[in-house]
């Protein structure tokens, strides 16, 4: 039984894992991901892939919103631009996708560093109306710059291809997008165990403070900005090759929102929470629908009444969690791992 | 009546919540009174006929999740497709499973391409062929000679920019000037300038289209404020009635391409008595069906006859065989749900009618005769 959790060096502060315990739930937990699209039928399986697209999209604005305390509201418009780049260099180049992810990370990465210049001068709300603004603009490009990215009518691609193996199914594209969402959660976690997370750590807690220990503000805020948006490039290139079409209205401004709440819902500031929240967010809509399937039996026209219910009840648990636990789901999570850690001494 | 067979299973991704579910709730109408008719008649070829669907909040995510829900437990050779986000997304699945044939709400243009989209149709005229219809009617309409001017006013969406290319070339085949092309962002209020802009070149009819409502209602209102004497015409989903019980009398002489009869409407036929008896049987209260509901219906009309036609081959219910049994349809009777024979083009069906607003009746009229394209 774990009865302290004391640190007796630095190298003990910054692990990852802090007992054996948790290091058999990791690998029990990575097993019934592996197992997962054995077991699975398609519409689970289908669900699995978009949470690992939402993991990483997520833990990309959480990096930014939730540890370097910069708002954005200009994720969907990142993700397009990986979109559209995969989706592009797919078409016209026929390169494999570890190269056009990449590039979709890279180039997302650019346009982060442009779209977060005036973070400097603006912060907070001010700051999110000026990421809004930069979704708005890409929006325009998706939609306009017809030569290359089809316009309005958008993009078909060809499924993602590696030495002569295509990635069609949901079954390929799930072992794609997890271990690359298991990858990425990890190197966001090694991030915060450096110099630079731990700049991004500071600038959110007081940015005045964090300049005055010798921190650039700038050069960390555009660092923050490109590492957020490599991982939103990254999450919508996956996204491009999931559906295998981007239109603009595949990126749309709600989506921005959509992960900004699952980093709140989640926990701002806790990778963790990233996960949950994203999870939460895309499948807590397909749970509350099994209410319906409930009703249905006994009450044929349901679905009518109770559509527009749910909707309801999604946003008011949204709002509960706000209310009732503002630092989100990894916090219930915490708190669950505390009371067995605890027992039977405390509960 | 009880049947022993297979159930047939029609499948839906369904948009009762979000912003299209003002038409969704009565697209679900129409796919649920069909079935039970359609059960109440013997089903098809024996085999009873089960709607299956979900809700999508007409999300293109939710709607490819509710279709791997219902085709995962059941057997369904034809769905129903909230949008054309849903049905480009899914066409790559659709190809390569090769089971099910699927329309839906869309009249998107694209989906008629057969090579990319080789099982999805359109159950009516897609927005470039009522684009043509509206043409050959303007074109009908000229004076001595002289060919009626258009503009066109449409949304700055996918919806909105589909039938402008196909519209102009349609217009200068038929010798129609088109002196103006605006566009807008759905939904727009403050419309004074496009105003302006259409006083300047004063066309002899504007057609709107990827809207529902905004701006329409304030162009005319606006135009006519300024004694212009411009027709206004729109497509299908703007079409319906919502335009004369928001305007009211101000949408007197709005006019519509629709390719079916309106639930309202003068005409009758053995399909549309049998449509509105089972509206009146599942809802008395109701009244007036919306064209979704009519829309709804006509689909499952069409999947039923491209069942029915690839069983009696004695061929396998998969997309191919169904496909090829929707393009067999040749002077089709509808039963009164359009008012000719109709006859499957090209994955669509390229037909409709000019109706015009009678406000005082508070209804469409129809002012022009079917119209069928080539």
């Amino acid at each position: 039984m774990r009865i302290g959790d004391a640190k007796q060096t630095y190298e003990a502060d910054e692990a990852i894992w802090t007992s054996q315990t948790q290091k058999l739930w990791f690998a029990l937990f990575l097993l019934v991901l592996l197992v997962f699209p054995f077991m699975a039928n398609a519409y689970l399986l289908y669900l699995g892939c978009l949470v690992g697209i939402a993991v990483i999209s997520t833990t990309g604005l959480n990096i930014l919103t939730g540890f370097t305390g910069l708002i954005s509201l200009g994720q969907a418009g990142f993700m397009g631009v990986g979109g559209y780049t995969v989706a592009w260099f797919s078409l016209n180049t026929g390169l494999p996708f570890p190269i056009t992810l990449l590039l979709a990370g890279l180039l997302a990465a650019a346009v982060g560093i442009l779209v977060g210049l005036p973070s400097l001068r603006v912060k907070g709300l001010y700051l999110a109306i000026a990421t809004l603004a930069a979704s708005v603009f890409l929006h325009f490009i998706f939609a306009e710059w017809e030569s290359v990215t089809g316009g309005m009518g958008g993009l078909s691609l060809e499924p993602a291809h590696l030495f002569g193996a295509t990635f069609q199914s949901d079954f390929s594209m799930y072992f794609i997008i997890v271990p690359l969402a298991v990858l990425m959660v990890f190197a966001a976690r090694n991030v915060f165990r450096t110099r630079i997370g731990r700049a991004f750590i500071a600038i959110r807690d007081r940015d005045i403070s964090a300049e005055i220990l010798g921190i650039d503000l700038l050069r960390y805020k555009l660092m923050s900005f490109a590492l957020s948006s490599f991982y939103a490039g990254v999450a919508g290139g996956l996204f491009a090759y999931f559906y295998r079409v981007v239109t603009p209205e595949s990126f749309p401004l709600s989506m921005s929102i959509f992960y900004l709440a699952a980093v709140i819902v989640g926990g701002m500031g806790n990778l963790l929470g990233g996960i949950l929240g994203a999870a939460f967010m895309t499948l807590i809509p397909e749970i509350l629908k099994l209410l319906t399937a409930a009703l249905t039996p006994f009450y044929p026209n349901a679905p009518v009444f109770m559509s527009p219910m749910l909707e309801i009840i999604f946003g008011a648990l949204i709002v509960g969690f706000l209310i009732f636990e503002p630092h989100g789901l990894a916090e219930i999570w915490h708190r669950i791992r505390r009371f067995f850690s605890l027992w039977p001494f405390r509960n | 009546m009880a049947q022993d067979k297979e159930p047939i299973v029609f499948g839906g991704s369904i948009p009762l919540s979000g912003v299209f579910a003002f038409a969704g709730v009565h697209l679900h109408a129409g796919l649920t009174d069909y079935t039970s008719w359609i059960n109440s008649q013997g089903g098809i070829n024996g085999h009873p006929v089960k709607y299956v669907m979900e809700d999508t909040g007409y999300e293109v995510d939710r709607s490819v999740a509710a279709f791997k829900k219902i085709t995962g437990s059941n057997t369904v050779p034809v769905y129903y497709g909230d949008s054309t986000g849903f049905m480009k997304t899914i066409a790559s699945e659709l190809n390569s499973r090769g089971t099910t044939l699927m329309s839906g709400a869309s009249f998107a243009t694209a989906l008629t391409d057969n090579e990319q989209y080789p099982y999805q149709f359109i159950p009516g005229p897609n927005y470039s062929q009522m684009f043509g219809i509206i043409l050959e009617y303007i074109a009908s309409q000229g004076e001595g000679g002289e060919k009626p001017t258009v503009a066109f006013v449409y949304s700055d969406t996918e919806f909105g920019k589909d039938p402008i290319e196909n519209g102009k070339e349609k217009a200068a085949e038929l010798g129609i000037d088109v002196v103006e092309e605006i566009v807008t962002k759905p939904g727009s209020v403050d419309v004074s300038a496009e105003v302006l802009k259409l006083r300047r070149v004063r066309p002899d009819y504007v057609v709107f289209h990827g809207y529902v409502l905004s701006p329409i209602n304030e162009f005319m209102v606006q135009m006519r404020q300024m004694g212009l004497d411009t027709q206004f015409m729109g497509t299908f989903w703007s079409s319906d009635k919502l335009i004369i019980n928001k305007m009211g009398e101000d949408a007197d002489g709005y006019m519509g391409v629709m390719p079916y009869n309106y639930y309202d409407s003068q005409e009758s036929g053995p399909m549309l008595d049998a449509l509105r008896a089972q509206a009146e049987k599942s809802d008395p209260e109701a009244g007036y069906r919306p064209t979704g509901y009519m829309q709804g219906w006509f689909n499952a009309m069409v999947w039923t006859e491209v069942v029915k036609r690839t069983l009696d081959a004695g061929k396998e219910l998969n997309a191919k065989n169904m496909a090829e049994s929707l393009s067999s349809i040749k002077d089709w009777d509808t039963g009164g749900i359009i008012g000719v024979p109709v006859t499957a083009k090209n994955m669509s069906f390229p037909v409709g009618r000019i109706w015009r607003v009678n406000a005082k009746e508070g209804r469409y009229e129809p002012v022009s005769d079917w119209i069928q394209l080539d």
